[in-house]
């Protein structure tokens, strides 16, 4: 089962349809967590949200407490919360994207994709990921084409992974092949 | 007698009807044996009621839910309001409906009007704005629609104001309500709910343009598609929509069946898109209604963080203004659209809202004039 924690967002319902293509899906408020579902859960998603991360410290426990232990997976402010708990800091950028769709390219060899594969996604972010950014397993493997922001990173041993952008938007082409990929990782 | 005699006289009798746009005319309601005035207590009751099985025309419950109402039926709470003390929402059970041509023809004369006055003015409009504009840069909201209001003392003819905002615009979701106390008169544009059986769809639209003689359906399109601003703002609705959806529907039912094209009205080009789904098997109208509304479109996103941050900064009550108006047939189908483009008349006064929207790359003086020609389209009436 999926757990995908939700943090008030209007987009957070389209994640849950995208993962439900592959595995029975639950979706609670960060809130209003259930520890039984939590427990059953092998994968755990963190949603997009308004906001930053340092406003969800329960979702920060629950990313500590599970590291290692099941898959995890974080979107928009989910991708940024898993950086901010490995001590990443994020901050505002000069141009924002909301609605907006871009060229990334995958740029690591040690991704599940193929280096240099460029996708077509969508993104809403206020927020990114200040770069230089080292953390143990951690690999940044996507970037936006032009401002090469990071769009995408990887932690194969703990099967932590996250995306800036949005999978399950409409402005993603082929967005199903990228969650597929990584939950049958 | 004819139908638009039948109307003219229903009108001056004094009796409480109802007008909606039907596909080829107007549908009138009248002879109402029930209203229903709907408050936070009664309205879930209202909406979970069974009732017996759909035998005529005219069973149905035609209405509508005010802003507030739907707010509060997703567990906002809005701060206290300067206020008409305007009913949260009322709904009507007609005995008799009667169809009618486009053609409403029913012009008076007489009304009286002071002039129109905003509540917010531009400087405090430009404060609130770049207020917003901080918001969006850390992130707690992506799009936040500021809403303005015009208001005079007045006394009109409402079927005179329908029949003339008709003739000009030929809107698709357009209605009007007259009942003793109070009218509304609109002609609104976009339909929020359409749910037939267990087919469900939305159709937002996010873009308007002005009709001229150069700019024709094909140069509107290639208008919006050049105009990143508005793209980018279209892309968030069709993204919400879908999850609005989401909540309700089957996975894998949920599809985006017209992606962004132009609908063409007799002086606007609007920006559309239509998303529909399959409703799961459990859910009921109570479960639809919250999914949907307010229509993320005239509010903003995320819905939730964009509705706390746009109550805390209004001072006064919105009223029937981006809440919802239409129908629930008794075998449960709906029809629902989101009440914009709108004047509410009540204790002698007339009063216009209209919102235009906050994204990163918008100007406030830009759309502090949007606002105004939004209203001004209403407001014209009036001369």
């Amino acid at each position: 089962m999926i757990y995908v924690i939700d943090h008030n967002d209007s987009f957070t319902h389209n994640v849950v349809h995208q993962f439900a293509l592959f595995d029975r899906v639950e979706c609670d408020n960060y809130n209003e967590i259930s520890e039984k579902k939590i427990h059953q859960a092998s994968t755990i998603v963190f949603s997009p949200g308004p906001g930053s991360p340092k406003d969800y410290p329960i979702t920060s426990k629950i990313y500590k407490r599970f590291k290692g232990k099941k898959k995890m997976i974080g979107i928009c402010l989910g991708f940024q919360h898993i950086l901010f708990c490995e001590g990443g800091r994020i901050t505002e950028q000069k141009k924002i994207y909301h609605g907006f769709q871009s060229n990334i390219k995958v740029v690591n060899d040690k991704s599940l994709f193929q280096k240099g594969k460029i996708f077509k996604v969508g993104r809403y972010h206020s927020l990114k990921l200040q770069e230089p950014f080292k953390s143990n397993n951690f690999e940044i493997t996507m970037r936006c084409l032009n401002s090469k922001v990071a769009m995408a990173f990887e932690n194969q041993k703990e099967k932590i992974y996250g995306f800036q952008f949005h999978p399950e938007s409409f402005l993603t082409i082929n967005g199903k092949i990228l969650i597929k990929k990584i939950l049958s990782a | 007698m004819s139908r638009s005699n039948q109307l003219v006289e229903l009108h001056q009798s004094g009796k409480p009807f109802i007008i909606y746009k039907s596909q080829t005319g107007f549908d009138l309601y009248t002879d109402f044996s029930k209203k229903i005035v709907l408050n936070n207590k009664n309205i879930k009751n209202f909406l979970k009621k069974e009732n017996k099985k759909k035998m005529k025309n005219t069973d149905l419950y035609i209405g509508f839910f005010g802003y507030e109402l739907l707010n509060n039926l997703i567990d906002i709470k809005l701060p206290k309001q300067k206020g008409l003390n305007f009913p949260k929402g009322i709904f009507y059970k007609p005995e008799k409906k009667i169809k009618l041509s486009n053609n409403l023809n029913h012009f008076g004369k007489d009304f009286e009007s002071g002039r129109f006055k905003i509540n917010i003015n531009k400087k405090s409009y430009t404060k609130i704005f770049n207020k917003f504009k901080k918001k969006i840069k850390s992130g707690e909201t992506y799009q936040i629609k500021i809403c303005t209001k015009y208001k005079t003392k007045s006394k009109i003819d409402s079927l005179d104001f329908f029949s003339r905002l008709s003739k000009t615009n030929l809107a698709p979701e357009a209605f009007m309500i007259k009942d003793k106390n109070y009218s509304i008169v609109s002609c609104s544009p976009e339909n929020l709910i359409t749910k037939k059986g267990s087919e469900i769809s939305t159709k937002p639209i996010a873009g308007t343009v002005k009709k001229t003689k150069n700019l024709n359906k094909s140069k509107a399109l290639n208008y919006f598609r050049k105009n990143i601003k508005e793209t980018k703002e279209h892309n968030m609705i069709v993204d919400m929509e879908r999850n609005d959806l989401s909540r309700i529907c089957k996975v894998g039912t949920v599809k985006l069946s017209k992606q962004k094209i132009v609908e063409e009205y007799k002086d606007l080009f609007h920006y559309v898109s239509l998303i529909k789904g399959k409703l799961r098997k459990n859910i009921n109208n109570l479960d639809i209604i919250k999914a949907m509304m307010p229509g993320g479109s005239v509010i903003g996103c995320p819905k939730i963080n964009t509705l706390n941050l746009l109550n805390n900064q209004e001072k006064e009550n919105r009223n029937i203004y981006t809440g919802s108006f239409g129908y629930i047939k008794f075998n449960g189908d709906m029809r629902f659209n989101i009440i914009i483009r709108s004047i509410l008349n009540f204790k002698n006064m007339s009063e216009i809202s209209v919102a235009s929207g906050v994204v990163v790359d918008s100007n406030a003086n830009h759309e502090f004039n949007e606002n105004f020609l939004k209203a001004k389209a209403l407001i014209d009436l009036f001369k």
